[in-house]
């Protein structure tokens, strides 16, 4: 009896043990890019979606692949900037993540909807120190190619993007962070939260 | 500023000169062989992505490694910040309205003829067309290349402009394009001032220009007289070149401006920051 409990014992340590040894096995950040984005290639180029009026749901699809990706609490203190979001209470922090979010989705979602047929995406190579990373890539049309960074931190051992640099060192997120400054200079964090909602809810009629 | 920018021209013709002036010599001499040292040594490293000459090698890494370090959120220190990334813009008003009129002047003319052309012009020679332009600036890319003694860099634009004007026929094809050595960053007399301490002064956005600042459209008019497009005469001619280059390279770009402020909050402070950003990033290389 005793020996078949130290029997059960042992298989459950090593269950445990094996556990974290699957886990360890993590997704480089390069990987943990290429995947998804191979994904929303796929979805772009699904037939299914190709009547116009399925647009929304391929967006929809492919922002339920895309938004994993991405560390939005992070995005979006980062773009308020770290001591404006301390003055964002707990509520208008979440509204804004939300809000935020679908706006950057809306976006970049339309824009890739519209032109992704005459583009190709080159994965350059990733530099990694720490917790940190940078994937390099290409944007490939016809005439031109657009280097387009991807800034990744490892959270909870997953790697996500916080930030994407256009043109080498061009930061959506700087160019964000610019813009919500001044606005919040003049107006509070409510207002700034129902700007966004208002062109969200523009754009969709 | 009218002495100055007097000047300055003079100044820049002159180089112009002297460096057209070696180049000519040089090029005969030495650019065969350059031709084809830079197509042998690079076909080992073209699987890289540092597959550049040496000298921007170098410069790579630091800029690698100032990419990958995030300095800018992870300071709590909103002054620094604030000194960063902003530029002085004592003009806004006039800006603004700059800013109006030519969203104004791309949705009612340079939209329409730039799909017109689009839909009228074959990919290929629409491509053609802007490397040709492309080419045409090579003097700009050179002086400034020397100008900020980046030797290397300056003799790969007189191996690429050479090769592309010969092989690629007057320009218009970039064979040159395969070979990453010969394709270092495009300089301009913008860049080549604040490689020397020059800062941007204040912001400026300019009627059909766009963004600028005091010290890139002073740079910018120093380098219209290296373009060798400036010089075509009549003055018409000159300005229907320049008509052409621009409704050619807005026939790539449609869609882009609309996306640009579709994602905007403020789409002029938007631009604002995108235009000095863009300008950091490429004096830094």
């Amino acid at each position: 009896m005793i020996t078949n409990r130290w029997v059960m014992l042992i298989l459950a340590l090593s269950l445990l043990c094996a556990a974290p040894a699957v886990c360890t096995e993590k997704l480089s950040p390069i990987e943990t890019l290429k995947k998804p984005i191979e994904k929303v290639t796929n979805i772009l180029h699904d037939p299914a979606f190709k009547n116009s009026g399925k647009k929304n749901d391929q967006r929809n699809v492919i922002w339920k692949v895309a938004g994993e990706m991405f560390d939005f609490t992070e995005i979006s203190r980062r773009t308020i900037g770290k001591k404006a979001w301390k003055t964002f209470t707990s509520e208008e922090k979440e509204q804004f993540i939300k809000v935020f979010s679908e706006f950057l989705g809306n976006t970049y979602i339309s824009k890739i909807q519209g032109e992704y047929q005459n583009e190709q995406i080159i994965f350059l190579n990733e530099l990694v120190r720490g917790n940190i990373a940078l994937v390099r890539t290409k944007l490939k049309r016809a005439s031109l190619e657009i280097p387009i960074d991807y800034r990744m931190k490892k959270i909870e051992g997953n790697w996500k993007i916080y930030d994407v640099l256009v043109e080498n060192g061009v930061s959506i997120i700087k160019n964000y962070h610019i813009q919500f400054k001044s606005i919040l200079r003049k107006e509070s964090p409510q207002q700034l939260i129902e700007r966004l909602e208002k062109k969200l809810v523009a754009r969709k009629s | 500023m009218k002495y100055y920018l007097n000047q300055f021209g003079i100044l820049i013709i002159v180089l112009f000169f002297l460096f057209t002036g070696c180049a000519s010599q040089k090029g005969a001499a030495a650019n065969p062989a350059s031709v084809k040292l830079a197509l042998n040594s690079n076909q080992p490293v073209q699987t890289g992505v540092l597959a550049s000459a040496s000298e921007t090698q170098e410069q790579l890494s630091p800029e690698e490694e100032m990419l990958l370090t995030d300095d800018w959120a992870d300071s709590d220190d909103e002054d620094n910040e604030a000194e960063l990334y902003s530029i002085p813009d004592p003009f806004e008003k006039f800006n603004r309205a700059s800013f109006y009129l030519n969203d104004k002047l791309y949705f009612w003319v340079l939209r329409p003829l730039s799909a017109g052309y689009r839909d009228v012009v074959p990919q290929k020679a629409r491509i053609g067309v802007s490397n040709f332009f492309q080419n045409l600036k090579a003097p700009i890319r050179l002086v400034n290349n020397i100008l900020q003694g980046k030797g290397r860099a300056a003799e790969a634009e007189l191996t690429k402009f050479l090769y592309n004007s010969t092989v690629g026929i007057l320009g218009f094809a970039n064979p040159a394009k395969k070979h990453p050595k010969l394709n270092p960053d495009p300089e301009d007399l913008g860049q080549t001032f604040a490689v020397h301490g020059l800062g941007h002064g204040f912001y400026l956005y300019l009627p059909i220009i766009g963004p600028s600042s005091l010290r890139d459209i002073t740079g910018a008019t120093g380098d219209y007289f290296l373009n060798p497009a400036s010089h075509i005469q009549p003055l018409e001619a000159s300005l229907a070149a320049g008509g052409v280059r621009q409704i050619n390279t807005f026939s790539f770009l449609i869609g882009d401006y609309e996306s640009f402020k579709e994602a905007a909050l403020d789409p002029y402070e938007s631009m604002r920051d995108v235009y000095i950003q863009l300008r950091e990033t490429k004096i830094k290389r």
